[in-house]
């Protein structure tokens, strides 16, 4: 029981990994959104968990109750959410726009800004 | 070059004003000396803090040096004006060229290293700029790039010894340095420092092996080529070297380096003039071959040698330099600088004819001229010093080669019979026949008036060796060794001089020179770098997505790796759980359930869903354990997300194909993070944790900001100014999305 937390973080950032580096477009960003998920519990977990009070001040006492969570961590991944909402809502549409223009859902196959191939999938590189 | 067609360039005030500048520099030089004893000094506060000051000092050799700069200088200028009469660029390369006398003049006259290290690279830049001036043409550019590669390599190599000599000096200036330098002896970084500013010196001034840039450079127009290399910049790496030298030359490092690599130079150059058949670089090979017996004579370490290198780079400059204008004015009048074409030109050229005899008969060391003395103290130098015979007999054949070159520049292409017809080659202008004639004639009057002259040598001689006395100079006014000598010199000489065109068809047979030597070892230096750099471009930039996020991961796992392996946190199982161990226990499940599907679901609506599942563990973890406002933002966001992801699926296929991939690969590198994180978690819950800055938040959160939530207090007062840039690219990210939804939407459209 007392391994789990740390095990599911884990588990959560190599699902993540994982899928990030799928040739998917979508299995990619979707990996994005996993893998922020597990950045998120890691960031949260390092406040330690422990005291489960939220850390909100009761009406009229003017300090945190003594089993007040961590505020520090909770402020930085309340903001990592919101940017990791708004990265994600960008690749996904991002991605589906790329899907559409390429007719293709495989990364490789974007290769409009890459110069053209050489040898097998190498870009011909300019001699001297 | 030139050519006639096209109007002549008009003489305008800017060329005047430049003009002027090494004129008054002259002026002021003269001016100097006759009211002021030498050294001069100046320190102006630079970098107090780092007690660095802007020091200048100028003693007997750098204003020799200085004298060669503002004087040949001004004769180049006006030289200049006939030499690039219808160059419409003239005024430009004349500011270029006022720009190096500057930092000529700063190189030679600044006492702190730093300085003398900025100047000195200025002068590479500058030079890089008048080589490569005929940029049309590529082998103005080659010539340009390697000069400007190797010096400034060099100039690195400068800096750093420098810097390592100023730190264990514990001064700034040169001078400092030379006086300090009894107490490097033992310092177990010197022979480093002393090497690095050799390298630095070496590469400036065409040693041996860093020797073929300067026969490369003559791509330059020939006032440049007169000027920068021949008569100062060249002279640069051999006038520090006689700076350092009072310091270090009882150095048996010292020594043997410059007497060795100013030997092998000499002769190697010599050897090579024998390849060439145009002027200009043959005239290039002899002065590199001058600047290893320059360096020669300052790794002797007798007394009279500073006297040899004061006096021989002064006779030297006195006839290169007209030499080169000669050469320039051969090409001027006829367009050509190969010997092969030019004969016979002293009928038609009688002014040009007769600067190359003054100067050839300097250069040959022919008695009546500078460079007869020069020839003179340089034997009374060396018969001092106990050289090694091999190093002698070197010498000699050096001397013959350069009377050799002397006889091709003076007479073969201007005596015989005549290979143009008259009426196309006519004498070049004033301008161009006054400068070297009257350098060429200044040479001749220091050997009949030396009492002109020799104050200064003796002055540049008692800077480079400190022990010289006064009396030596006349002293060695005796000419019975250089005579026996000279007789030897001139017979294989003209030896040479007859068999040039048999000894040049049997070096121009020497292919492996063309495939192995130092010249062929930059060329493939310079394509292995180009090489390299694609080969690792192909191997890094290869356009592949996932290759990027593999290579940025292993580089992360490679600096956790080592980062654990520093550190080696104590590890240890986290707290007990808590009271909420049934909830923790569902958010968990739901968190690893959902990653476990996701890895496995190929359908993409069941893969939202599963990732949505990682999301809503998440948020119940949240609220369990004391962050209900991020449990209910995580709730807010997975809604949403689940909406927008589903609109954005309608434009994929509804299940992912099933592309090749590195599996197992992926799987690694995803195990690896894993267990990167895990190992990162366990230590935790041993450590303390650091709560200063939350119990700062939590204890200033309602006195300073009124809010008893901290959570908010902290995200909209403390770090107010972040929120706005996180709502800032919330709206960036939205404004992005928009162009790319309508593109979308348009496409369908039109489907």
């Amino acid at each position: 029981m007392s391994l789990i937390v740390p095990l599911a973080i884990a588990l959560c950032v190599a699902a993540g990994v994982y899928l990030t580096l799928s040739r998917d477009l979508f299995r990619m960003v979707l990996g994005l959104a996993v893998l922020g998920s597990g950045v998120n519990l890691l960031l949260f977990a390092s406040g330690r968990l422990g005291p489960l009070a939220p850390p909100i001040m009761e009406a009229g006492a003017d300090a945190l109750a003594a089993g007040a969570a961590n505020p520090l961590p909770q402020a930085l991944v309340l903001t990592a959410i919101v940017i990791g909402f708004a990265l994600l809502c960008f690749g996904l549409v991002l991605a589906a726009r790329l899907a559409n223009m390429a007719r293709s859902e495989d990364a490789d196959a974007l290769r409009a800004t890459e110069p053209p191939g050489g040898e097998g999938h190498k870009p011909a590189v300019l001699e001297p | 070059m030139s050519g006639t067609a096209g109007a002549a360039t008009p003489t305008g005030p800017a060329y005047v004003g430049l003009l002027a500048l090494p004129v008054a520099g002259f002026g002021l030089l003269v001016w100097g000396l006759l009211h002021h004893s030498l050294p001069w000094a100046l320190t102006l506060e630079w970098v107090p803090s780092l007690g660095l000051d802007a020091a200048f000092r100028v003693d007997g050799l750098a204003a020799q040096m200085l004298a060669l700069i503002t004087g040949i200088g001004a004769l180049v200028f006006v030289y200049a004006h006939g030499y690039l009469d219808h160059e419409p660029r003239r005024d430009r390369l004349l500011a270029i060229l006022a720009l190096f006398m500057l930092a000529m003049v700063g190189a030679v006259s600044a006492d702190s290293v730093i300085l003398l290290f900025l100047f000195w690279e200025l002068t590479s830049l500058t030079s890089f700029l008048l080589v490569g001036w005929n940029h049309a043409d590529p082998h103005a550019r080659a010539g340009a790039r390697q000069a400007l590669l190797i010096t400034m390599a060099g100039g690195l190599a400068l800096l750093g010894g420098l810097i390592l000599l100023a730190q264990m000096a514990g001064t700034w200036t040169l001078s400092g340095i030379v006086a300090a330098a009894p107490g490097l002896r033992a310092d177990p970084r010197l022979p480093a420092a002393l090497a690095l500013v050799m390298l630095g010196a070496f590469t400036k001034s065409a040693q041996f092996p860093f020797h073929f840039w300067l026969p490369n450079a003559m791509s330059a127009p020939t006032p440049v080529s007169a000027y920068l290399h021949s008569a100062t910049m060249v002279k640069l790496g051999i006038y520090l070297l006689a700076r350092l030298d009072p310091a270090f030359n009882d150095l048996p490092f010292w020594e043997f380096s410059l007497v060795g690599v100013g030997t092998l130079t000499a002769v190697w150059a010599a050897a090579l003039a024998l390849r060439e058949r145009d002027l200009k670089r043959i005239l290039a090979r002899t002065t590199v071959s001058a600047l290893g017996i320059l360096v020669l004579l300052v790794g002797l370490p007798s007394p009279s040698a500073g006297l040899a290198v004061a006096a021989f780079m002064f006779a030297h400059a006195l006839y290169k330099a007209p030499l080169f204008m000669v050469a320039g004015n051969i090409d001027h009048a006829t367009g050509t600088r190969s010997i092969d074409h030019l004969m016979g030109l002293r009928q038609v050229m009688p002014w040009t004819a007769a600067v190359a005899i003054l100067a050839g008969i300097s250069m040959a060391g022919l008695p009546m001229s500078f460079g007869f003395i020069a020839k003179d103290v340089i034997t009374s130098a060396k018969a001092e010093a106990e050289l090694l015979a091999l190093v002698s007999h070197a010498t000699v054949l050096v001397n013959a080669t350069v009377v050799a070159v002397a006889g091709v520049a003076a007479v073969r292409v201007f005596w015989g019979r005549p290979e143009f017809p008259r009426a196309r080659v006519r004498e070049v202008p004033w301008s161009m026949r006054l400068p070297p004639l009257l350098i060429a004639l200044l040479a001749l009057e220091f050997e009949f008036l030396p009492a002109l002259a020799d104050p200064l040598l003796l002055a540049a001689a008692q800077a480079i060796s400190p022990g010289l006395d006064a009396g030596v100079l006349s002293a060695s006014y005796r000419f019975d060794n250089t005579l026996t000598a000279l007789e030897i010199t001139l017979g294989l000489g003209l030896l040479l001089f007859l068999f040039w065109d048999r000894l040049h068809a049997l070096g121009h047979r020497i292919h492996w020179l063309d495939r192995y030597g130092p010249a062929a070892a930059y060329e493939h230096a310079l394509h292995g770098l180009a090489r390299l750099a694609a080969a690792h471009t192909r191997l890094l930039q290869h356009g592949r997505l996932s290759g990027y996020l593999r290579g940025t991961l292993a580089a992360l796992l490679a600096l956790a790796c080592v980062m654990l392996w520093l550190e080696a946190p104590p590890l240890a199982w986290p707290a007990p759980p808590p009271e909420q161990a049934v909830a923790w226990s569902v958010a968990l499940v739901l968190i690893a359930a959902g990653a476990v599907a996701a890895l496995t679901l190929r359908d993409r609506l069941a893969l939202l869903m599963a990732s949505g599942l990682v999301g809503y563990g998440s948020a119940v973890l949240f609220l369990f354990a004391g962050a209900p406002d991020l449990a209910f933002t995580q709730f807010a966001v997975e809604t949403v997300l689940v909406v927008v992801a589903a609109t954005a699926l309608r434009h994929f296929r509804g299940e992912a194909p099933r592309l090749e991939e590195p599996r197992l690969a992926n799987a690694l590198f995803a195990l690896l993070a894993g267990a990167g994180v895990f190992l990162l978690l366990l230590p935790l819950a041993a450590l303390p944790p650091d709560t200063a800055l939350s119990d700062w938040f939590a204890a200033h959160s309602l006195e300073a900001a009124h809010g008893r939530n901290v959570v908010n207090v902290i995200i909209v007062d403390f770090r107010g100014l972040d929120t706005l840039g996180e709502i800032a690219v919330v709206a960036a990210s939205l404004l992005a999305a928009l162009p790319l939804l309508a593109g979308l939407r348009n496409r369908n459209h039109a489907a």
